[in-house]
């Protein structure tokens, strides 16, 4: 665009308004045509880009080679509830992550308040200590949480599953909270003091009620690492009927013919969830905010 | 105290009144007010104090205690000082893990970084549709890794898979994606790149979003090309941002497991083992405990330093 508004400079200001028309012109045919070139370019990368989920969609609603059936079909589906646990595998998962975002929010949630309002060594030493723990990897605690939990009865253990998940997402979640609450001015909260609110009633009724869209995507953000892990999950979790989901994706490829059909369809199944919450709320998700929090502090 | 006249009572009043102004009263609350938020923050930050102990701080204790002894999973054994590590920092599988895990990490951020940034110019220009391709290009990193891999190894995993026999039919013969040390490391970064560039391409696109356009407008007029802007507006007016996606995406890749071992196992013969991988083998299928822990614990002392370092770095840049 700046190309064409350049390339009539010695035209000058003497040929007037009937020049100007004709660039404006030629500007926004050489705009349109960018647009569509520019979209045939986004399109391409994009199909290129989904092509392994677009397989997996694929291959769960094609008939399984044995199968009788023609055209796309639902049967797939049907048949691995019916076949395997995956009923209770989806279940299990929603379980552990359902809690993990409840349980994550409330624990980040204050912590965050503190972090932003808080003007403290303590509170800004804090923070550098779960930046640290949070750049820590996960197989390091696994191993004594591990033996810890097995002494507590909480290996192969949802709760178990939910504590460590909780652990894992509040580090990140505090941070996200706290720059929400950043954003909130404190002016609110020092009117409501004055009406004799306490420093807890403000939090909770000032500041808390006027912060769904952090809530929100601090909870996006819980939802999608309990709902994905895949580590602590395998070093947990021992029998079928308290697998998660991502274990009984991966129980398909023990055996010795992989059963492609039924795989995908449970792959379907498990990464629908983690779609529509993001369809659905992904407003209110920035990502920007993880970064946004770091560098707030 | 005494007879005050009408004028000054009233300023007196209004003093008191206004919002966090300094008459007497007023800072009565205020102090009364501190101590009760002093309290009141303990209370608040109590919870996320229990767990961090519990879920972090015992763990990583107990990490170092198992990393200084013999034994297994069941009971910890004697006390042998520095030995596992020093088993660890002998052994060849240590450093070609660490190597591994080196490359890629810088792969996966520079790469991710790299198509990100590129999608994130391209979206911000008027596309028809451009905001329904945003929301499709987060797809891979929404997707769980479980369900991607599974995807991508129908794809490329045997000789008869999709990829394999394009490449066969156009006489390109058939490349063993995950057979062939080489190639399976190149088609796990990749894999890695595919993961992550949508996190590259949201914190970019944010950042994008916060840049005055009027600073192209004045730009353009003097001239500037667009590589010029590009080079000399946009990057150093994200760079902040940047840095701290380098930052977060070096702290995912380092500690990934399962794009890894989820593709290809850390196989074929260790060529795409990364020290996360080697860990976890060495823990849960060679039943070694210290040694294994061990390596976590070199991972963990290089990780604390680096992120002190990069943190004051972050705070310092923030501050400027």
């Amino acid at each position: 665009m700046s190309a064409v508004l350049h390339a009539h400079p010695e035209s000058g200001p003497a040929l007037g308004v009937a020049n100007t028309g004709k660039a404006r012109r030629v500007l926004s045919d050489a705009g349109m045509r960018g647009r569509w070139w520019r979209f045939a370019l986004i399109l391409a990368i994009t199909a290129i880009v989904l092509i392994p989920i677009m397989v997996t969609v694929i291959l769960a609603l094609t008939p399984a080679p044995n199968s009788t059936t023609t055209g796309l079909t639902l049967e797939n589906i049907t048949g691995v509830f019916s076949k395997t646990l995956a009923g209770v595998w989806l279940q299990n998962s929603l379980i552990t992550t359902l809690s993990t975002v409840v349980v994550s929010v409330a624990v980040a949630a204050p912590a965050g308040y503190v972090l932003s309002r808080g003007r403290s060594k303590a509170v800004s030493g804090y923070s550098l200590l779960l930046f640290v723990m949070q750049s820590l990897p996960i197989i390091t605690s696994v191993v004594p949480l591990f033996i810890l939990f097995a002494a507590m009865g909480l290996v192969d253990n949802l709760m178990g599953l939910t504590i460590i998940y909780v652990g894992s997402t509040m580090t990140v979640a505090t941070w996200m909270m706290a720059a929400y609450f950043d954003s909130i001015p404190i002016s609110l909260e020092e009117a409501s003091w004055i009406d004799g609110c306490s420093v807890f009633g403000s939090f909770t009724k000032v500041v808390l009620r006027n912060s769904l869209p952090g809530v929100l995507s601090t909870a996006i953000f819980a939802f999608l690492l309990a709902w994905n892990d895949y580590l602590v999950a395998i070093v947990f979790l021992r029998s079928n009927e308290i697998f998660t989901l991502p274990m009984g994706v991966q129980s398909f490829f023990q055996q010795n013919l992989t059963d492609w059909s039924g795989v995908m369809a449970l792959a379907v199944i498990m990464m629908l969830p983690p779609i529509i919450v993001f369809a659905a709320l992904n407003k209110y998700f920035s990502v920007g905010g993880i970064g946004g929090s770091l560098a707030g502090r | 105290m005494s007879s005050t006249t009408a004028p000054s009572g009233l300023a007196r009043a209004r003093k008191g009144l206004a919002p966090g102004g300094s008459g007497g009263g007023a800072r009565n609350r205020k102090s009364k007010l501190s101590a009760q938020t002093s309290r009141t923050f303990f209370w608040l930050l109590l919870p996320s104090v229990i767990l961090l102990v519990l879920i972090h701080g015992y763990p990583l204790f107990q990490a170092g205690v198992q990393a200084t002894h013999d034994g297994n999973l069941i009971q910890t054994g004697d006390f042998v000082g520095i030995e596992n590590f020093q088993q660890v920092l002998a052994s060849p599988a240590f450093w070609k893990a660490a190597q591994f895990t080196l490359l890629f990490t810088i792969v996966g951020v520079f790469g991710s970084w790299a198509v990100g940034l590129g999608l994130a110019l391209l979206l911000r220009t008027k596309i028809p549709a451009g905001g329904t391709f945003k929301v499709l290009l987060l797809l891979p990193w929404v997707v769980p890794i479980v369900v991607s891999s599974t995807a991508w190894n129908w794809l490329v995993a045997t000789p008869d898979s999709l990829i394999p026999s394009i490449f066969r039919n156009l006489g390109l013969g058939t490349p063993l994606f995950l057979a062939d040390p080489t190639l399976a490391a190149v088609t796990v970064m990749i894999f890695k790149v595919w993961v992550s560039f949508p996190f590259m391409m949201m914190m970019t696109s944010a950042a994008l979003a916060s840049v005055d356009s009027t600073v192209y407008e004045a730009a353009n007029m003097d001239g500037a090309s667009r590589f010029q802007q590009f080079t000399q507006i946009t990057l150093p007016l994200i760079a902040r941002s940047t840095y701290i996606s380098w930052i977060l995406m070096t702290i995912f890749c380092v500690n990934d497991f399962p794009t890894i071992y989820l593709l290809t196992g850390g196989g074929p013969v260790d060529a795409t083992t990364s020290l996360v991988v080697l860990a976890y083998r060495t823990v849960f299928q060679d039943f070694a405990t210290g040694p294994g822990v061990a390596i976590a614990f070199l991972m963990t002392i290089t990780l604390v330093i680096v992120s002190v370092i990069l943190y004051r770095q972050i705070r310092k840049s923030s501050v400027e």
